[in-house]
């Protein structure tokens, strides 16, 4: 705020130096950054130390307890178990059916714009609205799907009661509704698939298969690589299409570990707890995000 | 710097304007959003008694009826009930709020509750000499309630009602069954054996021309528990829980429990895979004569028949016992409660247990004895059929991990599921169920 014609002193200018546009530009967002992540990670951290738990007591501090608790506490891991069968399910099918329809639409299906807009229109939805519809879905009697394997003599399906059809019928409804945005991505990058190659291709007398095994897939493996990882992430920290179809249930075969961490902390009031199992959790997930990482740069070099 | 200045522009829609006009304009929406949030929990007005509960619908109108007929008990005192829905997530809202001292002046708690509340510093207790001078002892309610509201001498629930876990039955069939005593109510007798109760299900799916007696429990969170309970009660097995674990139960006639309740839900003679609301239906559309489920149906069943019948719980097992739980009122802790408001609290509960009658008509049974022994309440019917089921009520086991909506009763509902649909042995799932029991205990209280 000096006058331009004022000399300038030393004081404004290391501040200024210290204060760059850019920081500035940033620091309404590394505020609300620290307010939202850092300290509630602080705190978080600090709580899975105590014993506190959702009452009027003063909790105290109880060093690792928690921790050891937890890696003997069987539930737990079993929860862990199902986020990491969850990821295996969904993360194999919403790569590969995003990349089938990119490459249907791409290729060339008539009306592309409706494709798009159908295979996107189902990522706009809230979650609750797609928990509610995919519940009339699987209905044991009334649902669709039921209806249409009565229809064609298949006998039915109880979709979310039987713990072993209920996880891949939670995989099934996060297909439906997260694959659209996969699909975009493939899109956009098989947009971006540079067209003399295929003309080059076309002269030497590739096939259409040849072109998609030699041109389109190598071309398309660092946003495959991108959209593995971003889907890996997403579909570990699952939580909200579970809770809404069955709640964790038939007899806890589908409750992930983030489930299991609010009914820990908020039904069973011990909020230490469940910190505590949050970060073992994080953990891992930074565990698994690091070994990706590395992967990956192994295969750039 | 010596030009003159450009002449001034006329104040208009600049984009720079506009924007701050729009974050002016956001910020005091906010702000009075903010505010009179801050006023809904801090009771702007002295003389507002605040409840939170959990009965919407039917029940939910039927509390307003009450309200009304409690004002001239309480002149200058309204009540301002805020409507949550029911299930777990009530009790999260409620503990967090009592944690922080925020909650509302008073508030509805399932009985079966309060061991995971008053132990934890959630709740203030109740002052029974003010309660008194508004005409309520604890000489009103009956014991087998009273004895719960209890932690450490003294009271911190004062029960609205009981809410039993009974049968409803549509008369003709049964009658037809040969199952109605002279008068006109359920011979509970012929039910007085797990054979006898089996061969009644069969007379009534034969008097029905279609089955016998409905169970909905398929991936319910309480009701396979609420079966399993009272009939083990009936047993007179001990289910003691000691806290750090072992529990102590009788494996054996937990077996026996089981392996009637799936009898019970054969497929044959009763249907065998009804969820809540489909057992509900088949009542309802009179495809069963009987229906297990608790007293709070009893006006869903009435609009699909007028003159339906209820009785409560058949004693199968030997001793009097049926499941049951209590709406109470308690008070969330306030660290400085004000003394006035607090006697205006305690007045007007008073004068919502006095309107106990009009509660009874959706089911529930007053928990405030002067109601119950009424002339009126005694033309009830079938209310008054089920009420004597009071005396003998067994609640939750008074742990803190144990009551309505907790994860507990799912955990055993899991068991009994798998036991009753999934062909899980009897005395398996009995053990599966001890071993849940022992990993809660081991678990530390939050208290």
């Amino acid at each position: 705020m000096s006058s331009p014609l004022a000399p300038p002193t030393p004081g404004p200018r290391s501040a200024r130096r210290l204060l760059s546009p850019g920081l500035l530009f940033a620091l309404p967002f590394l505020v609300l950054f620290a307010v939202f992540m850092l300290w509630p990670l602080g705190q978080g951290l600090w709580m899975s130390l105590t014993d506190t738990s959702l009452s009027a007591h003063s909790p105290d501090f109880i060093g690792l307890d928690n921790f050891s608790e937890a890696v003997r506490d069987a539930e737990m891991w079993r929860a862990l178990g199902h986020t990491l069968w969850f990821t295996a399910l969904s993360t194999v099918p919403l790569v590969a059916v995003a990349l089938g329809m990119a490459l249907l639409v791409h290729t060339g299906l008539p009306g592309q714009w409706v494709w798009r807009l159908a295979f996107f229109a189902p990522y706009l939805l809230p979650v609750g609205v797609v928990g509610l519809l995919w519940i009339w879905l699987y209905q044991p009697d009334l649902g669709l799907y039921n209806h249409l394997l009565d229809g064609l003599g298949l006998g039915q399906v109880a979709w979310l009661s039987d713990p072993s059809v209920a996880m891949s019928a939670i995989a099934l409804t996060t297909l439906w509704w997260t694959v659209g945005f996969n699909f975009l991505l493939y899109l956009a990058a098989l947009q971006s698939v540079p067209d003399h190659l295929y003309e080059a291709a076309a002269i030497d007398g590739a096939g259409a298969w040849r072109r998609l095994w030699s041109i389109t897939l190598p071309q398309l493996s660092r946003i495959t690589a991108v959209i593995t990882v971003l889907q890996i992430l997403a579909s570990l920290k699952v939580f909200d299409q579970v809770y809404l179809l069955t709640k964790g249930g038939p007899d806890n075969s589908t409750r992930p570990v983030v489930e299991y961490v609010y009914d820990v902390g908020f039904t069973g009031y011990r909020l230490g707890y469940a910190s505590a199992i949050s970060y073992i959790f994080f953990a891992l997930v930074v565990l698994a995000s690091a070994a990706q990482y590395a992967a990956l740069r192994r295969r750039e070099k | 710097m010596t030009a003159t200045p450009p002449p001034v522009p006329r104040p208009g829609p600049t984009r720079r304007r506009a924007l701050t006009t729009a974050l002016a304009a956001g910020a005091a929406v906010l702000g009075a959003g903010a505010l009179s949030g801050c006023g809904a929990a801090q009771a702007a007005d002295g003389s507002t008694v605040r409840l939170w509960d959990l009965f919407s619908g039917a029940d939910g109108g039927l509390l307003n009826d009450m309200v009304r007929a409690a004002g001239p008990d309480m002149p200058g005192t309204g009540i301002e009930r805020t409507v949550l829905e029911w299930g777990t997530p009530y009790y999260t809202k409620l503990a967090m709020a009592s944690a922080g001292g925020r909650g509302p002046d008073v508030a509805i708690s399932h009985m079966s509750r309060l061991a995971g509340y008053a132990p934890t510093g959630l709740l203030d207790p109740w002052d029974l000499d003010l309660l008194a001078e508004y005409g309520v002892t604890p000489d009103d309610f009956a014991d087998a309630v009273w004895s719960r509201t209890r932690f450490e001498g003294r009271t911190y629930a004062l029960p609205l009602d009981t809410h039993p876990f009974i049968v409803f039955y549509h008369p003709e069939p049964a009658a037809r069954a040969g199952l109605l005593t002279k008068d006109g109510t359920l011979d509970t007798e012929a039910f007085g054996s797990p054979d006898a109760f089996l061969a009644a299900g069969r007379e009534l799916a034969a008097a029905s021309g279609k089955q016998g007696i409905a169970f909905g429990y398929v991936t319910d969170s309480a009701q396979g528990w609420r079966l399993f309970y009272g009939l083990y009660r009936q047993t007179g097995g001990v289910f003691r829980l000691p806290a750090g674990g072992p529990a102590e139960v009788d494996v054996d006639r937990m077996a026996e429990v089981i392996a009637f309740m799936a009898k019970l839900v054969d497929g044959r003679v009763n249907p065998r895979r009804l969820d809540y609301p489909a057992a509900i239906a088949a009542f309802a559309n009179r495809q069963t004569a009987m229906i297990l489920s608790g007293e709070w149906e009893l006006g869903t069943f009435r609009a699909a028949d007028p003159k339906v019948g209820a009785a409560p719980f058949p004693t199968v097992f030997g001793t009097p016992a049926v499941y049951a739980d209590s709406h109470s009122f308690v008070l969330p802790r306030r660290p400085h409660p004000d003394a006035g408001h607090r006697r205006r609290t305690h007045r007007a509960v008073a004068a919502l247990l006095k309107a106990g009658q009009i509660w009874a008509g959706a089911g529930h049974i007053p928990a405030y004895r002067p109601v119950t022994e009424t002339a009126a309440y005694a033309k009830l019917r079938p209310q008054a059929d089920y009420a004597r089921a009071q005396s003998h009520v067994v609640l939750d086991p008074a742990v803190w991990f144990a009551g309505a909506g907790s994860d507990f009763q799912n955990a055993m509902c899991q068991v009994l599921q798998q036991a009753l649909l999934g062909g899980l042995a009897p005395d398996r799932a009995a053990r599966a169920m001890v071993r849940r029991l022992d990993t809660f205990l081991s678990k530390p209280s939050p208290a």
